[in-house]
């Protein structure tokens, strides 16, 4: 017998509910690895590329007690930094869903989310609109 | 060694450039996801992905991001650039494996900020791929140090 992975569809999805992440220590190879995949690079030594910690937190999106989100596709994204962040720091990420649309093939969902730091300091902060499939009937 | 970064004074509104190419593969989505840790099945269940509107797997969103920000180094001398503020972004249409993008940038605003020593600089960029299709557009907001008087 198989069992489908689970996935969290746009019914699932809890309007004002709050996911907070575990964290994650930013290295000096995650700033190789993503120079070397991108070709974008920190604007100084031992600072991190300024679109990494973004990249990073949807990955830390997916470590949390809920399945992954059911996307069709990713809509768009509205980023702001508040603070550098340096090789070495640990983060984590804080979301919350201010939005639910539902639509004739799947619903909109926005999300606001912020990077924090290990002394609780918010380094990037904005929200993400996803297009998410709904239960298949 | 003179300083070869343009300042907040060198750059025009108005100003636009093109980057070079770059080819989207298997290997950089692979890595991307290592990278990030977004296992989402859009990137990287071949045979899911059969079944869906795309077809195919399809490149991160942020991956686009990304790699456009690369090219933004090859496209132009590098911006004597304080900190990045930040940036709006849509993601307009898929990047599939073998895809080749560029970058489309154009300075759209400057603006003095309370500080003298920087400026803002507005960029809008668009992400096109080898038909000329807009595949993702947004505009990014940096803080651009200006020259010692």
């Amino acid at each position: 017998m198989s069992v489908a992975a689970p996935r969290f569809y746009f019914e699932d999805v809890v309007l004002h509910g709050v996911l907070e992440t575990p964290a994650m220590t930013v290295t000096e190879a995650h700033v190789a690895l993503y120079g070397g995949v991108t070709g974008d690079g920190a604007r100084e030594h031992g600072l991190v590329p300024d679109l990494l910690p973004l990249c990073l937190t949807t990955g830390l999106g997916w470590r949390v007690p809920q399945p992954p989100l059911a996307v069709l596709a990713f809509m768009g994204v509205e980023w702001a930094a508040d603070a550098p962040l340096r090789v070495g720091d640990t983060i984590h990420s804080r979301s919350e869903t201010t939005l639910k649309r539902s639509m004739k093939e799947g619903g909109v969902i926005i999300e606001q989310r912020q990077v924090v730091n290990q002394r609780g300091e918010v380094v990037q902060h904005g929200k993400f609109t996803f297009l998410v499939a709904k239960r298949p009937a | 060694m003179a300083d070869s970064r343009r300042f907040f004074d060198d750059i025009a509104v108005g100003e636009e450039y093109e980057s070079p190419g770059r080819t989207v593969t298997e290997a950089d989505i692979v890595l991307f996801a290592g990278l990030s840790g977004d296992y989402n099945i859009l990137h990287t269940d071949a045979e899911f992905m059969k079944q869906s509107i795309f077809g195919e797997r399809i490149a991160h969103g942020l991956l686009g991001l990304a790699i456009q920000a690369g090219l933004f180094t090859r496209a132009t001398q590098a911006y004597a650039t304080l900190a990045f503020v930040g940036l709006r972004w849509k993601f307009k249409g898929p990047i599939k494996i073998g895809d080749t993008i560029r970058l489309r940038a154009k300075v759209t605003a400057k603006k003095e900020t309370s500080k003298p020593d920087r400026g803002l600089v507005t960029v809008e960029r668009t992400v096109v791929n080898q038909r000329g299709e807009v595949v993702q557009e947004g505009e990014t907001e940096l803080m651009v140090e200006r020259r010692r008087k």
